[in-house]
């Protein structure tokens, strides 16, 4: 084990190296691409055994994934934002055909309007396709998640493929110390990868991706899919329980953070949790219980160690670092569905959207939304869901516009 | 916590200044979180980069807004605000000035109540960020010379000997000259959340569709961007000298910053201008020179 | 090319009759395409994965039927070649490291329509020949988007009436020269072929299955649904394309082109067009002469330009 200050990609390369992927399709888009450069330059270098090829888009470069899986290699790819859009059809196509691979998305803000920074809207639109997802808050998490995806995404009782969240700049390009575990330790965490029976080679004809008709036959493999992403659930709970056996580190499907005796907590996903981590600190010290609830699994969605998490809690400060257009939130939106009707749950769910294109979220702020919070607990009434956006922000915004209308209004005078 | 803001230009190693200093702190034993911060900008345009480091985890993140120390590779980015070199900074902050005039003036320029120092300009810029984060090292005053040392061989490793000793000399040089200033920089503290101000937050209203998509509904406003600011070597054209043969250094000039006068001279709009330096190189009678930009003789 | 391994196939009496492709498919009664498939199929062989993308043939598998012995994988309209990168790469991986044995490695073969193949795959198909890929491109072209019901492809014809171009004039685009644009590629072996040429067609893929790196071939297949035809006439109106000028065979080898079977004597492209129900137009009410003569003259320019270059 070596102890190095890496950034958020540089991890998410050596949880590849480690998991020893044996090959990498690959295409390159801000902010994931040192991902690929590092183990290309790994490869070239000799120190890492693995074929990478760079594909011309990133459909392609899915359908190889799944392809590669389908024939028995232990796969690797990594993108972000639209490259992970342009790909969809395949992100879709590949928990089907139940041959486990590893994809690593640098989240980043999805057009119209272009962006380079980090939501979390590209991921999320992956939300609902069988991909397992993993969702990363520091540089070790992303390394450990990766290591653990394969784990998980490769148990005979899953095989299905796996996602590795973890945002753009604020991790991708940001280094942290990170321990990085001897490939020996790792061996004996992640064996080598078990096709099973889908795997292409003479001798053992299988037809893959076939046509299904007929509703019931079709719900059929659909539903079973579900399933296995749900048994995933009790899966990643053994293989996080092993990890920490290995490497000491815990990493529950929920992390809680000083929420145990709460009246108000944290809810949200990616590096800026970090951050509430650090706003619970000093709002303790200002003599407040607050906490934080992350889910670390998305998918499956950990609804009732959720419940666990938050029973007894008076309100949740819900922050969302997305926005479904015409409805909201939608980690809001899951976790309600999640809680409503079981008894015990906190009366306030409070929604707020913020983080959008990497925008910041600032201490003040995170204190303010526990005030709402309070406030809201107190009264009885939940808030309107609301945008953290300053009044400063907001004539910086109308400067711009003056700018891009400037020809308009001199016609107009 | 020790929070430490670089500010420099695309180009002048700020990303590479900020990861010897994050490495050596990291030698240290201490937790460390350092960024580069750069959007599409390229060579030339202000950058910043930034060095958290404290005993304990570090939860915080992105832009620091509260620096202990800044330091500032270019001081040509001082006057500008687009640079928020001066951003956050309190009478408890040092700013260190890569810079070839007294602190005293830039004390008065800036009308700085804090500590400010200079480190000389080098005669090779390009060392500017490892002699900057010598001093750096120093002024916090618990990096040992030693992890300094190894943190500057790590990060500069792929560059060769020569390059890595040129390098390392100008950051010890530069370690061992701060002395009086040891231990200057501390360690802020987390602001308590009691005395935080409340953030100002608005409801966006809802606007017209055409205002409120990111069109832009005018033609060339990238003229109001002042790209004049990245450059570091102006070109300045000798008219005594200028053939008048216009098309050559305006016609080359990728940026469309060199405009034809009526009586075919060209002129360069130094609003715009890059500094890219092709028309000194193209011009056939070499009429145009290239001067620092920080030189006194303006054309 | 003195390989031991090669058949030589000179007659219809050489050609195999293994009939490895299995019999139940979905695919339409007098199908071309699939005439074509099932030829290609036995002298490929059993080792053989192919790797599809949506078209009239991504109905061979319906679960749980499948016509092939070998293997098969169902990819996407837009990247079955870079399916094939994928399954090539990972059996080479394997390979090395010994996971699997040299008997157990396959031949990756590519299926695809003329929709994928002119058209939304060309992106990922050039990069595969660009990586110089190991695969073999078989595209079954029926002029449209068939499965669909036959709109206007890349691949559809000038003049020919689909269910988007229904006008009195027909397709008024042209047929895009894919061979000329997968040869422009350099990769390894191009050809063009057709079931009703079957001794050809088995030479082709004999010669391809021989040869490494990309190898792409466009067979022509004549669709009694797409073209509206009678379905006993599939392979009488594929002699004709041949016939008339109108479906050169030819193939791409160290950058040279040579036709295989050149028309002695051409018939005229009418002979060709009347008996294709997306052609009638063009005859009746009452005949289309500038559209006919566009259409010949077209062929004639073609195989001028071939005599052009032998002389």
């Amino acid at each position: 084990m070596t102890r190095a200050l890496i950034t958020g990609n540089a991890a998410a390369a050596w949880g590849a190296r480690l998991a020893g992927a044996e090959y990498v399709p690959a295409f390159p888009i801000t902010p994931q691409t040192e991902i690929i450069e590092t183990l290309a330059g790994w490869i070239d270098a000799g120190e890492m055994d693995c074929r990478l090829v760079t594909l011309e888009s990133e459909h392609s470069m899915l359908t190889a994934a799944g392809a590669a899986a389908s024939t028995g290699v232990r796969v690797f790819s990594a993108t972000s934002s639209q490259g992970l859009l342009y790909g969809m059809e395949m992100i879709y196509a590949a928990p089907g055909n139940r041959a486990p691979f590893v994809l690593v998305n640098v989240s980043r803000g999805i057009q119209t309007p272009v962006t380079l920074e980090p939501d979390h809207n590209d991921v999320l639109a992956t939300r609902d396709s069988g991909f397992l997802q993993l969702h990363c808050a520091t540089c070790q998490e992303v390394l450990d998640s990766t290591l653990i995806a394969y784990r998980l995404a490769e148990d005979h009782r899953v095989r299905l493929p796996a996602l590795v969240n973890l945002d753009g700049f604020y991790l991708s390009f940001t280094r942290e110390p990170v321990d990085i575990p001897a490939r020996t330790e790792v061996e004996k965490f992640l064996p080598p990868f078990n096709p099973e029976t889908t795997r292409f080679h003479a001798g053992e004809p299988v037809s893959q991706g076939v046509v299904v008709l007929g509703g019931a036959y079709y719900s059929y493999f659909r539903y079973e899919q579900h399933l296995a992403a749900q048994r995933a659930l009790e899966v990643y709970a053994e293989v996080a329980a092993e990890f920490e056996q290995e490497f000491g580190r815990r990493y529950d499907a929920v992390e809680t953070y000083r929420s145990e005796d709460a009246e108000i907590v944290f809810f949200m996903i990616g590096s800026f949790s970090t951050k509430a981590k650090d706003a619970v600190d000093r709002l303790r010290e200002a003599g407040q219980a607050v906490g934080l609830v992350r889910p670390r699994l998305l998918r499956p969605y950990p609804a009732e160690a959720l419940r666990r998490a938050l029973a007894g809690k008076q309100g949740v400060v819900v922050i969302d670092q997305n926005l479904s257009m015409g409805m909201g939130g939608v980690l809001h939106g899951e976790l309600a569905g999640a809680l409503y009707g079981q008894p015990g749950m906190p009366p306030v769910l409070a929604s707020f959207i913020g983080g959008l294109g990497g925008r910041d979220i600032a201490a003040e702020e995170f204190y303010e939304m526990v005030e709402v919070t309070r406030k809201a607990c107190q009264e009885g009434v939940t808030p309107p869901p609301r945008l953290l956006y300053t009044a400063d922000e907001l004539r910086q915004m109308r400067k711009l516009q003056a700018v891009a209308h400037a020809e308009r209004r001199e016609d107009a005078a | 916590m020790y929070r430490i803001r670089f500010h420099g230009r695309g180009g002048q190693g700020m990303k590479t200044a900020s990861r010897i200093l994050g490495s050596a702190f990291f030698l240290q034993g201490y937790e460390v979180q350092d960024a580069p911060r750069y959007g599409a900008e390229r060579r030339g345009a202000p950058i910043f980069a930034y060095v958290r480091a404290a005993r304990q985890p570090i939860q915080e993140r992105g832009i620091i807004l509260a620096p202990d120390l800044v330091i500032v590779a270019d001081d040509s980015l001082l006057p500008m605000p687009a640079a928020g070199v001066l951003q956050g900074v309190t009478p408890r902050t040092t700013l260190l000035i890569h810079s070839s005039e007294a602190p005293e003036t830039w004390r008065q320029r800036l009308n700085i109540a804090g500590s400010l120092l200079t480190l000389s300009a080098q005669a090779e810029p390009h060392f500017a960020g490892t002699a900057l984060t010598g001093a750096a090292a120093r002024l916090v005053g618990v990096i040992m010379r030693s992890a300094l040392e190894q943190a500057v061989r790590q990060e500069l490793a792929g560059l060769g000997e020569e390059t890595l000793s040129a390098n390392l000399a100008q950051a010890l040089a530069a370690y061992d000259g701060m002395a009086a200033h040891a231990g200057q920089v501390s360690e802020g503290e987390a602001s308590a959340a009691v005395a935080c101000p409340r953030p100002d937050w608005v409801d966006l209203p809802l606007d017209e569709a055409d205002a409120a998509a990111a069109a832009i509904h005018a033609g060339a406003t990238s003229v109001e961007v002042r790209t004049g600011l990245w450059r570091t070597l102006r070109p300045v054209i000798d008219y005594a000298r200028c053939k008048r043969c216009w098309w050559v250094c305006s016609e080359f000039c990728p940026d469309s910053a060199i405009k034809v006068s009526a009586e075919n001279y060209p002129e360069i709009d130094y609003e715009h201008c890059k500094g890219c330096l092709i028309c000194v190189a193209q011009c056939p009678s070499h009429a145009i020179t290239p001067i620092p930009e920080s030189s006194e003789v303006k054309p | 090319m003195k390989d031991e391994a090669i058949t030589v196939y000179k007659h219809m009496k050489d050609l195999p009759s293994s009939r490895l492709l299995g019999t139940g498919t979905p695919m339409c009664a007098g199908c071309g395409g699939l005439l074509a498939v099932h030829q290609a199929y036995d002298i490929l062989g059993e080792k053989t994965v192919f790797v599809n993308a949506a078209g009239c043939m991504t109905l061979l598998a319906v679960y749980p039927y499948t016509p092939f012995r070998g293997s098969w994988l169902y990819t996407a309209m837009a990247s079955a070649p870079a399916g094939a990168q994928g399954v090539r790469d990972a059996l080479d991986i394997q390979l090395a490291k010994g996971r699997i044995q040299p008997e157990e490695d396959l031949q990756v073969v590519v299926l695809t329509g003329d929709g994928a193949a002119y058209g939304m795959g060309l992106s990922s198909t050039s990069s595969a020949i660009e990586h110089g890929l190991d695969f073999i491109y078989l595209c079954y072209d029926n002029e449209g988007y068939a499965n669909t019901g036959q709109q206007s492809s890349p691949a559809t014809p000038h003049g020919a009436k689909t269910a988007t171009s229904t006008g009195a004039q027909g397709f008024g685009g042209h047929k895009k020269d894919l061979f000329a644009i997968w040869a422009a590629h350099r990769p390894a072996y191009v050809a063009t072929v057709i079931a009703t040429e079957p001794v050809d067609l088995a030479r082709k893929i004999e010669k391809a299955k021989n040869l490494k790196g990309p190898r792409l071939i466009i067979a022509l297949s004549p669709c009694p649904t797409g073209w509206d035809f009678d379905p006993q006439e599939t392979v009488e109106i594929g002699r004709l394309a041949v016939k008339t000028g109108m479906w050169p065979l030819k193939e791409y080898e160290n950058g040279r082109v040579t036709h295989t079977k050149v028309p002695p004597q051409r018939a005229p492209v009418e002979e060709y067009l009347e008996r294709q129900g997306r052609f009638a137009h063009l005859f009746k009410p009452e005949r289309n002469e500038a559209v006919l003569a566009e259409i010949q003259a077209g062929v004639d320019e073609y195989w001028a330009e071939v005599e052009k270059i032998n002389d």
